[in-house]
């Protein structure tokens, strides 16, 4: 093995533990003590009637939830800068998420009231993330257009902004007109919640979540081609035009489904493919790929036990914690690199 | 010299680009050849299409008409599969990433013969080392692109078309940006590549030097069309001079190298022989002078002390400089303007 192999395949089983270990912690750690042989003891079905509803019912679907959250966010945000060539590129900086918090939106204030649908419903499960798929998809075909014009990545990235903005204006123009109840649901899903989730939602995610993951894994051959550029993608012959609605529809499942279920996570998938070329010292997709997962993953239960830890019954928005950790990362690519090298 | 297989030609072939219905007819009635163990420098003026033309080439736009034929099959019979078997292109576009190794680049030449996921088999590693190696780049192989010299990075470039391993390699501009020493040493690359591996190589290039010195067949690109043929043929029939024509330069044909015009020039006369008269005249020249035997002033070439010294000569008076630059300065009249 070569000793960037070696490395690398340090740096991956070394994420593997940290991610099984935090899951843990995860479980483990909350407002509410338990000790750990209570946790495994509920996982295992014979724990204490009350330690067995706060592992089964709140803390194990969050952390589920973290670990499908992180590495989706995450994976969608390296799609999009190698599809891009643009290493600020992420689901939230490209308005990606807002479209798919429109998709939602239009579901939760509209769609929702009109039919009056029980919650937890199974068309609130798939129909939120259809919707979110659906305004994902169509806010990253904007991008895409743009960025085939425009090779600037400052262009790309302020049109991503300004689309985030005409989104948060339909939102709020939605919220308008809807009732007290409906608003207070969706204020809460934009603060990005990992906890607010059942287990058939849980399913949902994951099977589009392994979707999106599996999409993403078949597509590393012609993305490595990508790092030198589309003209020599093309003259080793990439289909291009192919390859691009591949890696859209890819990006667009990860990324709104996560958003559907949680809020639209801020900085997670901008900055977890930076930490995860860093950590694996590659930019070749065959190893980034299930290590941007992991990193996502890793990132995103840490980010989960410090939202609920501190000081014990409150609980902060997840999404505050994500700013802390991604926008020191998002700095660090701005400034560190002689501005915006163009290059990541 | 080499007879070898035609591997690319052209024939009445129309190069240019159609913006939703208007076409733009960049050029026409295009007829080119070049052959395996050649090495083709397309030469030509801005905006000529020189780009256009090599892109056209390799498959990457469309023609406006004509046939492209590559290993003797026209590229529209060419499946997509095969076409990167047959030509490699490498372009001045600037890569995306930072921090990929030497290495990852020359093994992505590989990319047409690997499987879904681009694993490199034993033999795709030795095809990686072997370009690494004819383009002398191998102690580099697991540095940073960032972390070397422009022309180290052309290199690494050359090497990945190499490990491509395709008969015809296209290169657009391998030589911009780099100093005259990367310049001569990638052509000279490029010219051992035709030679040892009997590869076809057509690059674009500005450098007409290197091009007249190295090439054996240029494509000169001029306003009229593409004239084809060995560098001294076209020297011989003028084609140099009409492509770059231009009120500031002339050709000279001996050496195939342009210089400046210098306008309205003074005679003077030069006594002195080996190198130290040729720079001298050369100095002389730079500043306005023509060496003219029958001149009234004259310059002496000549040695004193071991050192060589330059004796100014004007009617009676003369004066003895130390070096070239002291001896220009003090020539007299607006001459040098």
């Amino acid at each position: 093995m070569r000793p960037p192999e070696k490395r690398m395949t340090l740096a991956m089983s070394g994420l593997f533990i940290l991610m099984i270990l935090l899951f843990f912690a995860d479980l483990l750690l909350g407002s509410t003590r338990l000790e750990a042989s209570d946790v495994i003891r509920s996982l295992l079905g014979q724990g204490t009637p009350g330690g067995e509803i706060i592992i089964m019912q709140f803390r194990l679907p969050k952390a589920l939830t973290a670990i499908l959250a992180g590495a989706a966010m995450s994976v969608s945000g390296l799609l999009m800068q190698t599809l891009f060539r643009n290493p600020l590129a992420g689901p939230d900086v490209l308005g990606v998420s807002s479209g798919a918090g429109l998709g939602v939106a239009l579901t939760l204030l509209t769609i929702t009231p009109l039919i009056s649908l029980p919650e937890g419903s199974a068309f609130a499960g798939w129909g939120i993330i259809i919707a979110a798929w659906a305004g994902a998809g169509a806010v990253m075909m904007i991008i895409m257009v743009v960025s085939t014009h425009m090779r600037d990545i400052m262009t790309v990235l302020i049109v991503g902004l300004l689309l985030a903005s005409a989104v948060s204006a339909v939102v709020t123009l939605l919220q308008y007109f809807s009732n007290e109840a409906m608003l207070r649901t969706y204020v809460i899903w934009t603060m990005g919640n990992l906890g607010n989730i059942s287990y058939p939602q849980i399913r949902a995610l994951a099977l589009s979540t392994a979707a999106g993951l599996v999409i993403s894994f078949v597509m590393v051959k012609p993305l490595n081609a990508m790092l030198l550029g589309e003209t020599f993608s093309r003259t080793v012959g990439v289909r291009m035009q192919r390859t691009r609605v591949v890696l859209l529809a890819a990006s667009s499942i990860l990324a709104g489904s996560v958003t559907a279920f949680c809020g639209p996570l801020a900085f997670i998938g901008v900055a977890v493919p930076h930490i995860a070329r860093l950590l694996l010292g590659t930019t070749d997709h065959r190893w980034l790929m299930p290590g941007v997962a992991l990193s996502g993953a890793v990132i995103m239960l840490l980010s989960d036990i410090i939202s609920s830890v501190p000081g014990g019954g409150h609980i902060i928005p997840v999404n505050t914690v994500t700013s802390l950790i991604g926008i020191p990362v998002v700095l660090w690519i701005i400034l560190g690199r002689a501005g915006l090298g163009r290059r990541f | 010299m080499s007879t070898g297989n035609i591997i690319a030609e052209t024939s009445g072939l129309a190069i240019g680009y159609r913006i939703s219905r208007r076409v733009f007819t960049v050029m026409s009635n295009l007829s080119l050849q070049a052959k395996q163990g050649e090495l083709v420098a397309l030469i030509g003026r801005n905006g000529t299409g020189k780009s256009t033309l090599l892109r056209t080439l390799v498959g990457l736009q469309p023609s406006l008409g004509g046939v492209v034929s590559l290993a003797g099959t026209g590229l529209h019979d060419i499946g997509p599969s095969r076409l990167p078997r047959i030509v490699s292109f490498t372009s001045t576009e600037p890569l995306a990433v930072r921090h990929i190794r030497v290495r990852d680049v020359v093994a992505l030449g590989r990319f047409p013969y690997t499987n879904w996921i681009g694993a490199l088999t034993s033999s795709d590693e030795d095809a990686v080392s072997d370009a690494l190696e004819a383009t002398g780049i191998t102690s580099l192989a697991e540095r940073s692109i960032d972390n070397i010299s422009d022309g180290e990075r052309q290199r690494t470039l050359i090497a990945r078309s190499l490990a491509q391993d395709t008969g015809l390699l296209v290169m657009d501009e391998p030589t911009a940006f780099l100093d005259l020493p990367s310049r001569y040493a990638i052509v000279s690359l490029l010219r051992r590549l035709t030679r040892e591996k009997g590869k076809c190589v057509v690059y674009s290039t500005h450098d007409l030097d290197t091009a007249v010195n190295e090439a054996d067949r240029i494509w000169l690109m001029t306003g009229e069309g593409v004239a084809e043929g060995a560098p001294e043929d076209l020297i011989l029939k003028g084609i140099f001079e009409k492509a770059f024509e231009s009120p500031l330069l002339s050709f000279s044909s001996s050496s195939g190298t342009f210089s400046f015009i210098r306008g309205r020039e003074t005679a003077i006369a030069l006594e002195g022989t080996g190198k130290t008269a040729r720079l001298t005249e050369k100095a002389l020249g730079r500043c306005g002078y023509k060496t003219d035997p029958r001149a009234g002033i004259k310059v002496v070439v000549g040695e004193r002390d071991g050192e060589t010294r330059w004796t100014l000569v004007d009617g009676d008076r003369s004066t003895v400089f130390g070096s070239l630059y002291d001896l220009v300065n003090s020539l007299p009249g607006d001459a040098g303007q």
